[in-house]
């Protein structure tokens, strides 16, 4: 019983006792009161209520009758109505002063918002709800009522609604108090209090964006994931079969629009400052229901649509249509995705998928490429995804059984086929196709943009490089794409595109991909190739290529011209003809600019270079002379350079290389020489002085020691003998060099110090100096004997009367014009001071005055024995040696003087001077400044004494002095296609054949064989 | 009656409610004058009302009408100034019928609808005639209907509009008769078995006062009722006893309960609230039990009804077994809270029961108790009330305990013979206890 003998009474009961309303009303005032409400009248004194008093009488009806609130909260509609009213009114009245004033209801405003705050703060389960709803409610209701006034901002201008709306008492405290409910109600129920927001929302469409886009920014975490929940829920009852699923996107929203176009709009007002949680919530939505272990996130219980499989399995729908209606969300969700795309997460969203009918697989299927082909970032790694998962797995990998991995594959092969399928209709059938390309853009109207495509122009590079790694079907799917993307982006995208095959291509199956991508662009693109090149070129200007990029580069636009030259031949296919020819030509058009490349200092660049240039053809028109004498000097640079290589590389791989760059050189020299008689000129001018060339004279067997004369040694590597500029100017009383002068002294060492000290330099390996000066004159004569300048022809002519491609057809002669140019170069590479001199040759005696001028010319012929066949090739092709004279009696003095001095017992025992007498007179015979008899006494030479041989060089001399060579005794003869000179008309032969008689009598025992040579 | 639909028809919803009403009013003095017993309101009336006030579809085509808030406050206010102004009872009572009776058709909804606004308003402007009305209504009707009306004005002043549970507090002097059957139907509603079927403080407070000031009122309506013997099926229990026991033996646990969950938000006034108003209530329910001898023998039915049934007491024993292991399982060991909370239980079902058994009230064995009462944890208390007066056990006449001073024990008549053998010749109350509830609100 102790529950009994408490005793106390308890606490609770006395507060229920006090606990009455302040104003506690009588039962019959109130029921005076709920007249008075209903009528607007006062019942007691009989006057109509204001609108103030009105409202409060509601008010405290609210406060004491509970049945009323129903009543109590339509009236307070109008009371609210009523203040936006005034409240606009006054907006668009506002000069007016007392406009607004009487009807301010702003303080009865307050004292409701107070009433409802303080019910829902005391008892939110009752009061939120029903406050919410009707809150939300009116607020739809006057939104779309006032959308058209003067005052009200449009409807697409959020932010400014949004500030008009909050201005006003009536709606601010609207949202406050609807606020609060969701806050409340958050707790236990928000689904409900979300749809009441949706719901309206729908129904209030556009003007009601604000008041969403204000709850949304008030609760983004929850609004977010309920809106999602509910727009599920909704989408799941009859979202299944809503035409909108049809890839054309958002086409009909006629009859019943659900609730996902109000979800889009919402969460699209959100994402502008939300789009990180949306993204989080998106991407939590597609993770959860592919969970089959039910909720995992704490969150989740409170949206209960994870346990619903049914609702599970529509999820994924129903974010592709979310996706599908809204580019915001679209672009929010599609980078991150793909991330979440493992393969556990493939198997599951697979198992999910299973369930679902076929027709609405379809359905998805054609969402998801269109979302895909409308994703504007993250292109580049869906696809890499794509192709990553629908490459099926290699033979290693793959065992007896089947992988359940498969099943993805396919389907992944499948959405890739489809992309690709859905991507060529978009490309093509754009308004205004391609064909606007070449400037004729008459058509203001903007092609459809597929951000997709747009997106991966960028990754064009990327995508070549996988492309060109040629990996099964992969590479076909990329190379489709490519097309698409070339197609899609115009002459850039293409250009890059084929740049980029080109830059990378290293085998000819990969360089083929660079073909066949050409053939279905060269229909709609025309002008590809051309641009292609151009681009090409300019990226080796800018240096953005490495060296092997840039050697495969050239390396392929070489291949690329050659097979122009195998499809002529019948031999390559007819798909590859226009466009080697293409290649060409664009090639062509940018010698000038690839003829830098082949003194790159990458041998594998220049050799690269050189196969390009060897192999494309010469442009049509003439080249402008700047460009191709640039590009003369590039290859004679280049020339050199690989027989320099030649030599230093010896045997292997890298000779083999080194000699196939000579080849190519040498090639490249015949065809420009072919090309323009300036071409010609400029090839065997920079020939020669290359050959003659202190740095290259070595290669040809050259001592540049022997030219001490003029330069001196470099201090390291003569002891210092003490000996100053400033001393030898002192002792030679001037630093003007008069070499060559009459007056010019020479010293051939400091005086006490003994003779200068000749470099001891290892001499070249003579094969090599033979081999290299084989292929000098080879080049050389090949040059000169060109047509160029007498066939007039184009260059593509002179590629094609190649002399090494008839072996057995006798090879054309010298002509003279090229001869003459080395010759003219000779004399002023060997002896600038007697370049265009007398051609005359004065008498014997006069040689003393010129020296110092004849040593140095023997000098310069004992340095460089290349001389002596370059002089021979100029001897071919008449009249030129006769610009050779000066240097030929400079030499000759010299000779005659050794001759002269000698004492040795016979002419061998000076081998040089006797090789060099032997090959003097040789050669002058062939140039014809000899009669045949004279010509010939060089055979006689190794068989004589010194002296001996001076008397028949003194002959010589005498001839030459008495019948100048004069190139104009010279006439052209067209039966043997060269010039020939009629001796008969010259002097009477025999009084110079007499000293020559007379030494072949004196050694008839020696030289009885020489006889017949000699007859006159 | 029947000719006036065409004449309606044209009126706004409004008017049409109001000029039905006013045909009623007459319609049914005029039938009650006449004589006829039992009055009886035609169909054709009856679908009137349904169609013009209650607006429910008579036809699929129509739409149909609806009153916004104020019209149908406006018409509320009308019913209450009717009905106010009837002086007669029984015109007051046929309309009421015709107007709330239910009819089993899909007119009920907005019936009961109609029916909770008009009664919480009439609380507030102090109708007393409609609260008579709803009292008999309350009486005669379904209890799921019942519990509903009641929910109804536990939400509206209780919890909806605070402050407002005096207004709710007075209908004990302006009709005691509805206050009786208003607790009858909450004590059902609220039987503890959720959260949400328990009652808020504020409905318990008031109901602890009401029985304070006046233990009689739950007894109003066994006194002012006949027994017919025709009551209506399901419908309510005659006196809130039942239900009143119940609360106050299972509160410890439930309150036990929600305090549980409210200790994690850190406050729990509720159980420290409610604990003394359940003791309080618990005295005042044995007082009225008490109460109970005097005023059976009035009427001559000790011994022959049994306010308490004995399958309610099974129910709740049961159930609290099932409570209390659920407490032992929770409290994980022998704690001694938990161990004076069953005992607060076991403590007052076992006075409950005997005071029951004592007044009257309970008509069953000693051996019935027990067969009930054996799956309890052990308590003294109730060990000793199976057990019986073994001290008198020669004495049937002399009452088990003489507890109480006040309670004269002269009054009581002697038990003979045993009063379990009498429920089988009186079947007081046609209750199945067995029944599921299906009207429980579901949440």
């Amino acid at each position: 019983m102790s529950v009994v003998c408490d005793g106390n009474p308890p606490k609770a009961m006395q507060t229920s006792h006090t606990h009455t309303p302040q104003n506690a009303v009588s039962a019959q005032e109130l029921s005076q009161e709920i007249k008075s409400f209903i009528s607007g009248v006062d019942s007691v004194q009989g006057r109509k209520l204001s609108v103030r008093e009105h409202a409060r009488c509601a008010v405290r009806l609210l406060r004491s009758v509970p049945a009323c609130r129903g009543a109590v909260l339509e009236h307070l509609r109008g009371v609210y109505d009523e203040h936006v009213s005034a409240f606009l009114h006054h907006l668009e009245t506002e000069g007016d002063g007392s406009a607004g004033v009487s009807s301010n209801l702003e303080d009865i405003i307050q004292e409701v918002h107070g009433v409802l705050s303080e019910f829902i703060r005391l008892n939110p389960r009752a009061w939120a709800p029903l406050v919410s709803a009707w809150a939300v409610d009116l607020l739809g209701q006057m939104s779309s009522k006032h959308a058209g006034r003067r005052a009200t901002p449009h409807s697409s201008s959020l932010n400014e609604l949004l500030q008009l709306w909050m201005s006003c008492a009536a709606t601010r405290s609207l949202m406050e108090a609807y606020s609060q409910c969701l806050a409340a109600m958050l707790a236990w129920c928000p689904d409900a209090c979300v749809d009441a927001l949706l719901d309206t929302s729908v129904q209030h469409s556009p003007h009601f964006d604000w008041v969403v886009a204000h709850i949304g920014s008030a609760f983004p975490g929850t609004i977010i994931s309920r809106v999602l929940a509910c727009g599920l829920k909704d989408f799941c009852s009859h979202g299944s079969k809503d035409p909108l699923l049809a890839p054309a996107g958002g086409g009909d929203k006629g009859s019943r629009v659900p609730k996902i176009g109000s979800v889009v709009g919402i969460l699209g007002h959100l994402a502008a400052h939300h789009s990180e949680s949306i993204r989080k919530e998106l991407l939590r939505m597609f993770q959860e229901s592919l969970n089959p272990s039910g909720p995992l996130s704490p969150s989740s219980s409170a949206s209960s649509w994870e346990n619903s499989p049914q609702l599970r399995r529509s999820a994924v729908p129903f974010l592709l249509q979310l996706a599908a209606l809204s580019p915001t969300l679209l672009g929010a969700v599609s980078a991150e995705l793909v991330e979440l795309l493992r393969p556990p997460v493939l198997l599951q969203l697979q198992a999910l998928l299973l369930g679902l009918p076929r027709e609405e697989l379809e359905n998805m299927l054609g969402l998801a490429v269109h979302l895909i082909s409308q994703s504007p970032t993250g292109g580049a790694r869906v696809l890499r995804f794509l192709a990553d998962t629908a490459t099926p797995a290699s033979v290693i990998i793959s065992g007896p059984t089947p992988s359940p991995l498969d099943g993805v594959r396919e389907a992944c092969d499948r959405l890739l086929q489809m992309l690709l399928l859905h991507l060529h209709k978009l490309v093509y059938n754009r308004p205004d196709g391609t064909e606007g390309m070449g400037g004729a853009h008459h058509s203001a109207q903007p092609q459809r943009a597929i951000p997709f495509l747009e997106e991966l122009q960028a990754h064009v590079g990327e995508l070549c490089a996988e492309t060109l790694r040629l990996e099964r079907k992969r590479h076909l799917w990329l190379h489709q794409l490519l097309c698409l993307l070339s197609v899609y982006g115009g002459p850039s995208v293409s250009t890059e595109a084929l740049c980029q095959l080109l830059a990378q291509a290293r085998n000819p199956e990969e360089l083929a991909l660079a073909w066949q991508l050409h053939t279905p662009l060269s229909a709609c693109l025309p002008g590809l190739i051309p641009a292609a090149v151009g681009r090409c070129v300019a990226q080796i200007h800018t240096h953005t290529l490495g060296p092997r990029q840039l050697r495969q580069l050239l390396l392929n636009l070489a291949a690329a011209v050659q097979s122009q030259d195998e499809e002529r031949r019948g031999a390559g296919p007819a798909a590859q003809a226009s466009m080697a020819a293409q290649v060409g030509g664009a090639v062509s058009g940018h010698l000038h600019d690839l003829c830098p490349l082949l003194l790159h200092g990458d041998p594998a660049v220049s050799h690269a270079a050189a196969r390009l240039l060897s192999a494309s053809p010469l442009p049509r028109r003439a080249a402008a002379p700047a460009h191709l004498l640039q590009l003369c000097r590039a290859a004679v640079a280049h020339f050199f350079v690989a027989l320099r290589r030649r030599g230093e590389s010896g045997a292997g791989r890298d000779g083999g290389q080194a000699a196939e760059a000579a080849g190519c050189s040498a090639l490249l020299l015949r065809r420009l020489a072919a090309y323009s008689s300036l071409a010609l000129k400029a090839v065997l001018q920079q020939l020669v002085e290359g050959a003659l060339h202190k740095g290259n004279a070595e290669l040809f067997g050259g001592r540049i020691a022997d030219m001490a004369g003029d330069t001196p040694l470099s201090p390291s590597l003569t002891p210092d003998l003490g000996a100053s500029l400033l001393d030898t100017n002192c002792r030679f009383g001037s630093a003007v060099n008069f070499s060559g002068s009459v007056w010019s002294v020479f010293h051939a060492g400091v005086i006490g110090k003994g003779l200068k000290v000749r470099a001891a330099k290892p001499p070249h390996d003579p094969a090599t100096v033979v081999q290299n000066t084989q292929t000098l004159l080879a080049v050389t004569v090949q040059c000169c004997s060109s047509s160029a300048l007498n066939g007039g022809g184009g260059g593509a002519d002179g590629s094609q009367r190649h002399p090494s491609a008839d072996p057995d057809e006798p090879p054309p002669p010298i002509n003279a014009e090229a001869a003459k140019v080395v010759a003219m170069t000779l004399v002023e590479n060997v002896c600038p001071d007697v370049a265009n001199g007398e051609l005359s040759w004065p008498p014997e005696e006069h040689a003393r005055t010129t020296v110092e001028r004849d040593i140095h010319i023997r000098r310069c012929f004992e340095a460089h024995p290349v001389l002596f066949p370059l002089l021979q090739v100029a001897a071919a092709g008449r009249p030129a040696l006769c610009y050779c004279s000066a240097v030929l009696r400079g030499l000759l003095a010299t000779l005659l003087a050794h001759w002269e001095a000698s004492r040795e017992a016979l002419a061998t025992d000076s081998p040089w001077h006797l090789q060099a007498s032997c090959l003097l007179v040789s050669c002058m015979g062939e140039g014809q400044l000899l009669p045949p008899v004279l010509g010939n006494v060089h055979e006689a030479f190794p068989y004589l004494t010194p002296f001996e041989v001076r008397l028949l060089l003194l002959a010589l001399w005498e001839y030459v002095r008495g019948n100048g060579p004069m190139p104009q005794k010279f006439v052209f003869s067209p039966d043997k296609g060269l010039f020939c000179r009629d001796f008969s008309r010259d002097g009477d032969v025999a009084r110079y054949v007499a000293p020559i008689h007379s030494v072949l009598h004196k050694n008839i025992d020696r030289l009885g064989h020489l006889c017949w040579r000699f007859q006159l | 009656m029947g000719d006036i639909r065409q004449s309606l028809l044209p009126r706004d919803v409004l008017s049409a409610a109001k000029e039905l009403l006013y045909h009623l009013d007459i319609y049914i003095c005029n039938l009650v004058q006449s004589g006829r017993q039992p009055p009886q309101v035609d169909t054709k009336t009856l679908e009137l009302v349904e169609e013009f006030i209650l607006h429910s579809p008579k036809d699929r085509n129509i739409q149909p009408r609806r009153m916004s808030a104020l019209q149908e406050l406006q018409l509320l206010e009308i019913m209450c100034s009717c009905f106010q102004e009837q002086s007669r009872d029984a015109v007051r009572q046929l309309m009421f019928s015709a107007l709330f009776s239910l009819q089993g058709n899909q007119a009920d909804e907005s019936r009961m609808a109609l029916l909770s606004k008009l009664v919480s308003m009439s609380v507030a402007v102090g109708r007393v005639p409609i609260l008579e009305c709803a009292a008999t209504w309350l009486q005669r009707t379904h209890r799921a209907y019942c519990v509903r009306l009641a929910r109804v004005l536990v939400d509206d002043y209780c919890s909806l509009v605070p402050g407002s549970v005096s207004t709710l507090q007075n209908i004990h002097s302006s009709s005691p008769r509805f206050c009786c059957q208003f607790i009858t139907a909450v004590t059902t509603l609220y039987d503890l078995t959720t959260e949400d079927l328990t009652p808020p403080l504020e409905l318990l407070q008031m109901i602890v006062s009401w029985l304070q000031d006046d233990p009689h009122l739950v007894l109003i309506t066994l006194l002012n009722t006949p027994l017919s013997g025709s009551q209506p099926i399901s419908s309510l229990d005659l006196t809130p006893l039942g239900g009143l026991v119940r609360w106050c033996v299972k509160a410890p646990l439930a309150y036990r309960r929600d305090k549980k969950q409210v200790l994690t938000n850190g406050t729990s006034d509720n159980e420290t609230e409610a604990g003394p108003l359940f003791s309080t209530l618990h005295l005042s329910v044995l007082q009225v039990l008490m109460l109970l001898p005097s005023i059976l023998n009035e009427k001559g039915l000790f011994g022959r009804l049994a306010l308490l049934q004995l399958e309610t007491l099974a129910t709740l024993t049961s159930d609290l077994s099932r409570l209390l292991d659920q407490a032992d399982k929770h409290a994980h060991g022998p704690s001694s809270d938990a161990h004076a909370l069953s005992q607060l239980v076991l403590d007052r079902l076992a006075q409950a029961l005997q005071v029951a058994l004592a007044n009257g009230a309970l008509l069953c064995s000693r051996e019935d108790l027990r067969a009930i009462c054996s799956r309890l944890p052990h308590n003294n208390l109730l060990q000793l009330v199976m057990s019986g007066p073994v001290m008198y056990y020669n004495n049937i006449h002399t009452p088990p305990m003489a507890f109480s001073p006040h309670s004269p024990i002269a009054t009581h008549q002697p038990l003979a013979p045993h009063p379990a053998s009498h429920p089988s010749q009186y079947p007081a109350q046609p209750f199945m206890s067995a029944m599921p509830f299906p009207y429980r609100p579901n949440h």
